[in-house]
This record gives structure tokens, C-alpha cells and sequence, in this order.
């Protein structure tokens, strides 16, 4: 047991639903600070991946461990968050009839109990965390909008800032870059590769361009009915041929 | 006091007289006519051989059926009224021999009951009259009035009853009575002097485990000696026996309180599980059904005048009696599917088709239609129950080994299994269901393969609410039907669906049953049917804090909760 | 949004000035035959209202900003009545029919000594502890059971309704000791004062429009603080607010008390003034007519409930006056026409107008459009 000490590893985890094999005997290692894109086909399992992650449903068997010492299958999903575990969802997940300051608010990292939020005062160093994540997800000038009329994009942008504001160690971004146009998921690449290293990264994304730009010189994981197919840098895995068949077969035309 | 002074020739229709020749009818009239003098009248009616024509005439004075009439010469003569009513409420009058007398112009006497002096009875006449009858009824034709009798009789615990009981028993064939016989010739065995006799019949009563005979058991185990030995076994055989008949009753009284919640929640199931609607109306779509059903009955029988709002409504009378009349149920199911179905029909048109994607205010607005719906009813058929007679084939019981199964409930588990198979048919094998189906599981996507899903849903309501009419034909067979006639069943009918599991038919079934047993035999052991209900309801809580989401939860990877 | 608040605040100071000082003040001092005499009658009337006021706040917090449609807020309401009751039979002494020391109704059942949870309800201040205890005890206990196992949206609705309906089942049963059928009534004596004076009832009704201030400033801080974002956050998107690191379920279980707390108060506040309280308080339909009170004034507001509920209640005091066959009817298409076409309330009018005023004249500005915030979704 003198390996090194991952973040998360996830070994021999199965699930199914309604006999549906969803995720099948999955092993998961990854390093903190990592950014590892996880890519493959739809029904391969990557959204369950994170639903298991995150506790929103629970492992048949198997064990997914957070920095090897917290059981996540056994944890619910507040407490998976208070972690350090935060989620992007696929389609914009945003609290639509606050204004996109207090969704950051409700983010921001700190005591989450009833009676801390209830004697709750913005301090001036979260005020200033919030002005800094506004500016760099580009919605300063929308900060008393209600987050339900912003446009796709900028929901999905105001999602990752919530990730900020929660100064989460593990970011889960399922498909940020799905609905923008090119220029925007470019800033959201960059966005992201700018976190990488402060914090450990898992996207999940369709988008091969979007993946190039993310994973160079990183790992990328290929999952497959709901098991690793391959795990290696983006080139390798893009020329493995099993990867081409059951994936990249239909796609190598992007 | 009105009275009749009629001028008539009395011929004595010698003819009839000889051809029926009873002496039972003569006696009786000599009996009628001594009037006051009781005793004689008893000695006299105890001289008597029973027979069908003593049983009947006593029946008939015992209920003041017998009249004493004057006539013009002051001769006192006993008669009896029969046949039909005429214009003034009159009756042919009829000797107690069956011949008719006839008034000064030849016609056969018509009196007014009215009128006449029924002959009295006084209670030792009428104590008299019953033994006379008890033991006449051991030989009667009919079944149930023969086991009356020998019930009767046992509790009298006469030992003077014995002969004629054991002189029953060599001829009875009905295995039924010849128990109830052996029963009540033990229990008069008991006031026997003899101890062996007495101990004997003690171990016959435990042996039958005859539950009436408890007390006078009880009494004799007090006692000392073989006697109270005896009895004191037979008593535990008897705990025995009842802890069996309870259980088997328990156990048909939750079979169809779970068929009464079944049929109930049938309808909550398909508006509730399937769509997702909230429907606080659906016990009043029960009350529809039950309204119809009284409709119908009353169209069968009387007529039915109603006057909602200063209107006037009038029903036409069928004036339908027997058979005719007992089928008036087989008319009423259908219609009251029909009823509730279009009122729901019309409910999702006008509120509910608003409200798809807002439980929370199809729950709200729908109440506001119960609220509607309930004044309503109580406007029209006013705020007091109304009567639904069962027709005959749905009354009475049936008793087997001292447990005792009512037809209507025997019935109501028939039909509740009837239903529940049709509509699992209609779900599974029709081009509708599959429609129906379709639409509950993805209303988006059906929309996009072409499917009119505003129809489907339009149509699903409408099963579930003419389910709910069926339930309410039903439950007018077994319970009051008023205006908040659904509002006893709501709560409990929403209980089943959520227990069950929201979108599983069978979930409905099991949890149907599963609530009606916890409820009946919690009442069986409390002894209280209050704490029993106010458990099962604690229960429900407790049972999904193990399962959220009902025994048969339709969980699938859809990342709608 | 600034204005809007100064607006209500404004209102709501305007309403505490006539209802609190000027109604009480008219109804001691004006002449009896003036035009501005108050009648006793009438204090008597509005302190039900105003009671009825706390009790829609307390709906309104869970419903309208919580998005917990609870049917339980009855039971609280009348549990709460029940416990300041307690004291009050206990108060009527040997004045009762039976000149007994006990309450007539447990002499009626046979009982010759005042149970022992009756003994302590003689103090005052143990009734009033009570009166927040016990509903906020249970509220506690059933909102645990029920959040603990993410029973949520209709089903909770559902859920508290069978709550409500099992209590009132107990509390039917004499053998509960609580009155049965018949509950408590023919109070005599509150604090040394007697109950029926006008003098008292003007008293109640002071503190039940001061309750109902506290109550609405109190619920007017709570839902400005970072616990009311998290507070709409799972009225909006309960899932979100896991994925937030909330725990929804914590919160959702403080709003249930307090909302309990809430009701109960109002209950104790009310049944003094009305001078009866039975199970019949009890039922599901009695929390959904306090629904219904919600609804028309306008959820997600605090004025609006307030509204709502002396609003409908006037009305009802009407109608079951000069329309009692009517009342019914009318008070379920009011709920039909409420949700179908006015959701946010009779509150929500003055800016629809204005939204609808705007529209006219430049039709085409995309920000004029009315916003429906999600609906709350199971």
C-alpha cells in the first residue's frame, strides 16, 4: 500500500438500473490536480459515473473513495459537497429566479448549517471573490439579472462560477461546452485550463475539438458500456482502434 | 273514532268451510274471540297439533293482523284483510278459514284496517304464542326458519323442549341445523340434576365449540365438581374456536376492506399514478357514481322528484317490483361509470388540462371542484343520506363453521378482481393502452411520433374517473351514500396509491389488501376501530421512511426526481 | 424591487395604525351611538381575521416560499388552541355545570381526579410554553420522518394531510381526555379577567394584531437573509440545492417548526376570542381552506396572506349570512378562478396592470414580458 495517494479511486463498481448494467466492474484512478477528460459513446455510463460520484445514486457494489479515506457510497449528496466535490450539470442547472449574484452567494465556501445562514453577512473578502469569479466568467454586467433569462451559455458559464465560488478540490463538468457557439467554448476551454492544477478536473465531453483543446499532453478516458475501454493521451486513444470502432468510428468526421 | 255500521246478511258459505276443514283456523277463531280471558286462550293454542295454517295465524294475531269485527246483530266474528289496496285504502276481509264474508248487497266485504279493532294480545299470551310457534317452527319448510327455531329454542334451556328437539334431530338432514339441534339439546342438558349429564353435555357444547353457551359455561365452571371440570375444558375448547372464527373473520372483513380500498384507489391509480394529477375530486366522482345508482333505483322503484336551484326535475317511475326491480343494479354499474366518466371528462377539460405541470395546483384546484361538487349534491339530494336498497341477491349471508361472509362483501371482492383484470387488459392488450402508456411515460415524445396526446389524456381521465363511479355503485351497496360520501374514502384511497407505489398497478393491489388486513386485524386485537386506523395511518408514515417510494417504485436512470 | 418594498412596508405600517390603534381606541372610547363607534362585535370579528392572518403566514412560509404545500397547518393551529383551552377549562372552576372542580367533561365521562397532564395547564405560563411545544414537538418529529426519507411535493401534501386526519380522529375520541366531540367552550376566566368582557376581548385582540406584526416582521427577516435564498433555492430546484451542499432537508425541517410554532400561535390567539375550539378545527379541509386565503392574497408574499385571509373571511361571514347555500360554492370556483388565472394573488394585480399598461405601448420589448418563475415541481 505504498502507492501514491489518488483523489479519487473508484474499483469494481457496478450499478444497474432496472436491470439495465449501467456501469460495469469500473476502475477510476485519478491524481489530485489532474485535468481527465472522459469520453465515449451515449449510454457509456458517464453521466451515471458522476451520479455516483456525486451520491445522487448509490454503487450496487464496488467502492468509490474521495482522497482514500471518505466512502462516497455511503455519504449523501450535501455531504459529498461539503467535501470539496462539486458538480456541473449537463443541462444548465442555475437557480432561475435568483438574481446571478445570489447564485453565487449561495455558493460561496462556507458553513452550510440552518443557523449559520441565518446570521449570515457578506464580508468584504467574499464580496471581492464574488466581483472576481463575475469578471471571469464575463457576467459582471448581469449580476442583478435573474439567472433564468440569461442565455444558454452564460448559464453554463455561471455554473462553472459557482464551482469557483465553492472553492471545490474536485470540479465534475458534464458537457460545458454543449450549446455555445465555437468562440464561446474556446473561452470555456481556456477557462478550465486555467483552473487545472489548482484543482482536479473531470469533463465529460462529445465535442472531439473542444476535447483536443482541453486533454493535450493529458490523459483521456474512454468509457464504454459502462467500463474503461481505454485510458492514455488524446492521440493515442484517438488512434486505438477499438476506440475507433465503438466511438470515434462515427465521429473522426469532426 | 270513525266507525262503519254495516247492514249484512252473514251467509255461511258451508262449502268452503268443509273443504278446508282445519281445526287449527276454528280453535284460533275461538281463541281470538275469548278475548280477555288469557288463560283459557293459552290452554286452548297449547291443545293444539302444530301445523302451517296454526303457525300462520298466529304470526298474523301476533303482529295484529286479526281484527275483531262487529255485526249489525252484535255477533263478534274474527277476520283478516287481504289482497290489494282499492281507492279508499280498502282490503277484502277474509274469515280465518280463508272463506269471505259478504255485505247486504252480495258483494265480498271490503273494510278499512283502520277501522277495526285489532284482537289484543297480552305478553303472556304473546310468551305463549312464541314457545308455540318455536317449537311448530322445528318443522317448518324453510330452512332459516327452522334454524331460528332450534336456536330459540336452545337458549330457553328447557328440558321440556328435549323430545320434540331429539325427535327433530332423527329427521333433520341439513348438517347446519343438525348442529344447531345438538347444541340446544346440550344446552338444556345443562339444567339437568344429574352430573354425568350435565358433564356430558358440557363436552358436547366444547366439542361443537358452541359460542352462545359461554356464559352459562362460565356459570357452571364456578360451580364445584365433574360438572365444573367439564366445563371449564369445554370453555377453552370454545376460546379455542372463537380465536379461529375471529381470525377467518378478520381475515374476509380485511380481504374486503382491501377490495373497498382497491376499488376506491382503482381510479386514484390511473389519475394519480399514470398522469400525475391530484385529483382532491375523485372521492366526489365516487359520490357521482353513488348518486347514479340511487337515480337508477329510484327510476326502477318510485320515481324521484329533485329540485336543485328552484328547478324541477322529475324522474318517471318503472313501478318495477321482484326480479325486475332487483336487477335495477345491473343497470346502474354501467350507467355509473358513464356518469362519473363524463364529469370527469369535462373536469379535465375545464381545469385540469391547464394544470399538467403543476401538481401542486391541479391538487388545490381540484379541491375547489370538491367543494363545488359536494354543495352540489347536497342541494339536489339534500344534506342528509339517501336510502340505496341492495337488491335481494346482494343481501344476506352466508355462515360457514359459525364465520359469517355477507353477499355484498363476498361480491364486492368478486367485482374489485373483475375490474382491476379488465383493466390491466385494456392497459396491456389494447391499442389504447399502449397509447395511454406511452403518453404517461413521456408525454413530449408520444407528441412527436404523432400521438394526440391531449386525446389519450382526455380519455385516461376519463377511465379513471369512471372507475371511481364504479367504486361509488359499489360502495353504495355496502355503506351510506351522502354528500361527503368521498371524502371517507380520499384519504385513504390516496394511501393506497402512494404505498403502493405511484405508477404500479399491481403496488395499488398489494398495498390495497396489505392496508385493508393491517387496518382489520389491529381493530381485532385493540378492540377499537379508531386506534386501529390512527396506527395503520403511523404505519404508512413508518413504511416509507423504509421505502419513499411505495412497495413498487418506477424508478428508472431519468434524471427527472 | 426597492419601491415595491417600501410600498408594502408602507401599507402594512398604514393597516397596524387603524387595526391596531384606531379600531381598539374607537371601540373604549367613542360614544356608543356614533358613527365611529367600534362594537364589540366587530373587534371580536376582526381578532379572528387577524388570527386567521398569522395562521395564513405560517402556510405561506412553507408554500409560498418553501414550496411545502403542508395540509398540517390546521392541526397546529388548533393544537395550539387546544393547549391555551387546557387552561381555560381549567380556569372556569366550580362555575361549570357540575360545580366541580374538573371540567364538565370529564365528569361526564366518571372521572373524580383531573388526569395528571391536566394538573400542570392551571399555570398560565406552562399552557403558553405548551401551546409553542407540543406543535413544534410534533412538527418536528413527523418533518424529520418526512424530509428524512425525501418525501417532497405532493406527496408531502398528501402525507400531512393524513397527519392532520389521524390527529382529528384522536382527538374525536373522549378517552384522548380532550373533550371529544365536543372539544372545549364556555370559557369563563383568562388571566383573572373574564374571558367574554369587551374589555378582555378588546385586549386579545390587541395582542393577536401585535403577534401578527411580530409574526410578519419576524418572517419579513427570515426570508431576507441568506436562509430565505436557500429557502426559495429549494422551492425552485430542490435537487440543485443538494448539489449546493445544503442540506435541503435541515432547512425544510427549521421552516416546518417554525411554521408549526406560527400556526399555534395564531390557534392560541384565536380560540380565546371565539371562545370554542373542537376537532372539527382540525381536518385537511380546514388547512386548505387557509390554502385558499394564500392563494387569493398572493403566495411568496407576506402581505398577501394577510390580505387574503381578512379578504376571504369577510367574504365568508357574508355569504354564509345572506347566501349559506352559496358559501361553498362560491369559496371553491374563488380557489378555481384563483389558480387557473390569478396565481400569484390579488397582490400580483397592480403590477399586472401596470406589466399589461407597459405591453401597450411598446409591444415589442422582449423585457416586458411577465417571467413565471419555474413551477415548483415535485
Amino acid at each position: 500500500m505504498s502507492q501514491k495517494l489518488f483523489q479519487l479511486t473508484a474499483e469494481g463498481v457496478n450499478k444497474s438500473f432496472d436491470g439495465f448494467h449501467a456501469i460495469r466492474d469500473l476502475n477510476f484512478h485519478l491524481e489530485a490536480g489532474e485535468l481527465r477528460t472522459v469520453i465515449g459513446p451515449n449510454g457509456a455510463g458517464k453521466t451515471t459515473f458522476l451520479d455516483l460520484i456525486t451520491g445522487r445514486t448509490q454503487p450496487d457494489s464496488g467502492k468509490i473513495e474521495f482522497e482514500g479515506v471518505h466512502d462516497l457510497g455511503a455519504m449523501s449528496e450535501h455531504e459529498i459537497y461539503r467535501l470539496g466535490i462539486g458538480r456541473k450539470f449537463q443541462t444548465p442547472t442555475v437557480y432561475t429566479d435568483h438574481t446571478v449574484a445570489e447564485n453565487l452567494l449561495l455558493s460561496l465556501a462556507g458553513n452550510r448549517g440552518v443557523f449559520a445562514s441565518l446570521f449570515f453577512r457578506l464580508d468584504s473578502t467574499q464580496r471581492d471573490k464574488i466581483d472576481e469569479i463575475l469578471t471571469r466568467i464575463n457576467l459582471s454586467s448581469h449580476r442583478n439579472r435573474k439567472a433564468g433569462t440569461l442565455a444558454h451559455g452564460q448559464k453554463q458559464w455561471l455554473e462553472i462560477g459557482m464551482l469557483l465560488a465553492q472553492d471545490a478540490k474536485l470540479l465534475l463538468v458534464d458537457e460545458p461546452a454543449a450549446g455555445m457557439t465555437d468562440e464561446e467554448t474556446v473561452r470555456t476551454g481556456e477557462l478550465l485550463l486555467s483552473l487545472a492544477g489548482k484543482h482536479t478536473i473531470i469533463v465529460i465531453e462529445h465535442d472531439m475539438l473542444f476535447v483536443r483543446q482541453i486533454s493535450t499532453g493529458r490523459k483521456v478516458t474512454v468509457l464504454h458500456q459502462g467500463a474503461v475501454l481505454c485510458e492514455g493521451p488524446v492521440d493515442s486513444v484517438q488512434s486505438n482502434p477499438k476506440v475507433i470502432e465503438v466511438y470515434l468510428g462515427r465521429k473522426h468526421s469532426r | 273514532m270513525h266507525r262503519l255500521f254495516f247492514h249484512l246478511i252473514l251467509f255461511l258459505n258451508f262449502a268452503s268451510l268443509f273443504v278446508q276443514a282445519s281445526p287449527s283456523a276454528s280453535m284460533v277463531e275461538k281463541a281470538v274471540l275469548l278475548e280477555d280471558k288469557t288463560d283459557e286462550q293459552i290452554s286452548l293454542l297449547q291443545s293444539l297439533e302444530p301445523d302451517l295454517e296454526l303457525i300462520n295465524l298466529l304470526t298474523l294475531w301476533k303482529e295484529g293482523g286479526i281484527f275483531l269485527f262487529e255485526t249489525t246483530d252484535h255477533q263478534k266474528i274474527a277476520l283478516r284483510l287481504d289482497g290489494a289496496k282499492d281507492a279508499d285504502e280498502k282490503q277484502a276481509a277474509f274469515y280465518l278459514n280463508g272463506s269471505f264474508p259478504k255485505d247486504t248487497s252480495g258483494k265480498p266485504l271490503r273494510l278499512l284496517a283502520s277501522d277495526l279493532n285489532a284482537a289484543e294480545t297480552d305478553s303472556d299470551l304473546r310468551t305463549a304464542m312464541k314457545s308455540i310457534l318455536d317449537l311448530a317452527g322445528l318443522s317448518s319448510p324453510d330452512k332459516s326458519a327452522r334454524l331460528q327455531a332450534v336456536e330459540t329454542l336452545g337458549m330457553e334451556q328447557d328440558p321440556a323442549r328435549l323430545p320434540a328437539l331429539r325427535s327433530r334431530r332423527q329427521k333433520e338432514t341439513d348438517a347446519q341445523i343438525l348442529r344447531s339441534i345438538s347444541e340446544a339439546i346440550a344446552l338444556a342438558e345443562l339444567k339437568s340434576s344429574e352430573p354425568e349429564t350435565v358433564s356430558n353435555a358440557c363436552r358436547t357444547l366444547g366439542d361443537l365449540g358452541s359460542i352462545r353457551s359461554q356464559d352459562v359455561l362460565k356459570a357452571i365452571a364456578k360451580t364445584t365438581g365433574t360438572p365444573a371440570r367439564s366445563a371449564q375444558d369445554a370453555l377453552r375448547k370454545i376460546e379455542q374456536h372463537l380465536v379461529y372464527v375471529n381470525t377467518w373473520g378478520t381475515l374476509f372483513r380485511g380481504l374486503s376492506l382491501g377490495s373497498v380500498l382497491l376499488v376506491a384507489a382503482l381510479g386514484l391509480a390511473v389519475t394519480f399514478g399514470l398522469m400525475g394529477i391530484i385529483n382532491m375530486a375523485h372521492g366526489e366522482m365516487i359520490a357521482i357514481g353513488a348518486y347514479t345508482t340511487y337515480v337508477v333505483q329510484c327510476i326502477f322503484g318510485p320515481g324521484l322528484e329533485l329540485s336543485p336551484f328552484g328547478f324541477h326535475l322529475s324522474f318517471p317511475s318503472l313501478q318495477a317490483t321482484g326480479w325486475f326491480y332487483d336487477s335495477y343494479f345491473l343497470f346502474a354499474i354501467p350507467l355509473s361509470f358513464l356518469t362519473a366518466a363524463c364529469a370527469g371528462i369535462a373536469l379535465e377539460r375545464c381545469v385540469i388540462r391547464f394544470l399538467y405541470r403543476r401538481p401542486l395546483e391541479s391538487l388545490l384546484a381540484t379541491w375547489g371542484v370538491s367543494l363545488v361538487l359536494q354543495q352540489l349534491f347536497r342541494l339536489t339530494f339534500g344534506a342528509n343520506n339517501v336510502q340505496v336498497a341492495s337488491p335481494s341477491w346482494l343481501s344476506g349471508h352466508w355462515t360457514l363453521n359459525d364465520v359469517s361472509f355477507g353477499w355484498n362483501r363476498i361480491f364486492v371482492i368478486g367485482f374489485a378482481l373483475i375490474i382491476v383484470f379488465c383493466v390491466f387488459q385494456l392497459l396491456s392488450r389494447t391499442p389504447l393502452g399502449l397509447l395511454i402508456r406511452a403518453v404517461m411515460q413521456n408525454r413530449s415524445m408520444a407528441a412527436c411520433m404523432g400521438v394526440r396526446t391531449e386525446r389519450v389524456n382526455l380519455l385516461t381521465f376519463g377511465l379513471g374517473s369512471g372507475l371511481a363511479g364504479l367504486a361509488g355503485a359499489f360502495l353504495s351497496q355496502i355503506g351510506n351514500v351522502g354528500p361527503s360520501l368521498g371524502q371517507s374514502y380520499i384519504v385513504d384511497a390516496f394511501m393506497t396509491v402512494v404505498v403502493g407505489g405511484v405508477g404500479s398497478l399491481f403496488g395499488t393491489i398489494y398495498s390495497a389488501f396489505g392496508i385493508g388486513m393491517a387496518d382489520q386485524s389491529l381493530q381485532q386485537i385493540l378492540g377499537n376501530p379508531v386506534l386501529g386506523k390512527i396506527l395503520v395511518l403511523a404505519g404508512i408514515i413508518l413504511f416509507l421512511q423504509w421505502r419513499p417510494s411505495g412497495l413498487f417504485s418506477t424508478r428508472s436512470r431519468s434524471i427527472d426526481n | 424591487m426597492n419601491t415595491k418594498s417600501r410600498t408594502e412596508i408602507l401599507a402594512a405600517a398604514a393597516l397596524a395604525l387603524v387595526l391596531l390603534v384606531f379600531m381598539p381606541a374607537l371601540n373604549a372610547w367613542a360614544p356608543e351611538n356614533s358613527f365611529f363607534y367600534v362594537s364589540n362585535f366587530t373587534i371580536n370579528v376582526w381578532g379572528k381575521y387577524l388570527a386567521y392572518g398569522i395562521l395564513a403566514i405560517s402556510v405561506d412560509l412553507l408554500w409560498g416560499y418553501t414550496g411545502l404545500l403542508s395540509l398540517g397547518q390546521a392541526l397546529f393551529f388548533s393544537l395550539g388552541g387546544y393547549m391555551i383551552g387546557m387552561h381555560l377549562m381549567l380556569m372556569i372552576g366550580k362555575l361549570g355545570q357540575y360545580k366541580s372542580d374538573l371540567p364538565d367533561f370529564l365528569v361526564f365521562l366518571g372521572h373524580w381526579f383531573l388526569p395528571a397532564f391536566w394538573r400542570p395547564f392551571a399555570s398560565f405560563a406552562f399552557a403558553a410554553l405548551m401551546v409553542f411545544l407540543i406543535p413544534m414537538l410534533l412538527a418536528k418529529v413527523f418533518g424529520y420522518l418526512a424530509f428524512r426519507s425525501r418525501i417532497k411535493g405532493v406527496y408531502f401534501s398528501i402525507l400531512t394531510q393524513a397527519l392532520t386526519y389521524g390527529a382529528s380522529l384522536m382527538f374525536f375520541r373522549n378517552d384522548m381526555l380532550m373533550g371529544g366531540n365536543n372539544g372545549f367552550t364556555d370559557f369563563k376566566f383568562l388571566l383573572g379577567g373574564d374571558v367574554r368582557s369587551a374589555a378582555t376581548q378588546r385586549v386579545l385582540y390587541i395582542c393577536t394584531g401585535i403577534a401578527l406584526l411580530a409574526v410578519y416582521f419576524g418572517c419579513r427577516w427570515l426570508t431576507r437573509t441568506k436562509f430565505g435564498l436557500v429557502q426559495r433555492a429549494i422551492r425552485d430546484s430542490e435537487t440543485r440545492v443538494l448539489f449546493s451542499g445544503y442540506s435541503a432537508a435541515n432547512y425544510k425541517l427549521f421552516v416546518f417548526v417554525v411554521a408549526a410554532g406560527i400556526a399555534a400561535l395564531g390557534g392560541a390567539l384565536y380560540v380565546p376570542q371565539v371562545g370554542i375550539i373542537n376537532p372539527s378545527e382540525m381536518t385537511p379541509d380546514k388547512s386548505l381552506e387557509a390554502v385558499v386565503w394564500v392563494a387569493v392574497g398572493g403566495r411568496g408574499t407576506l402581505f398577501g396572506p394577510i390580505l387574503g385571509a381578512i379578504l376571504v373571511n369577510a367574504l365568508k361571514s357574508w355569504a354564509t349570512q345572506a347566501i349559506p347555500d352559496m358559501w361553498l360554492i362560491l369559496l371553491g370556483s374563488l380557489f378555481l378562478v384563483v389558480v387557473l388565472f390569478l396565481p400569484q394573488g390579488i397582490i400580483s394585480i397592480p403590477s399586472k396592470v401596470k406589466g399589461l399598461l407597459n405591453r401597450r405601448k411598446k409591444p415589442s420589448d422582449p423585457e416586458g414580458r411577465v417571467l413565471r418563475p419555474n413551477a415548483p415541481l415535485s
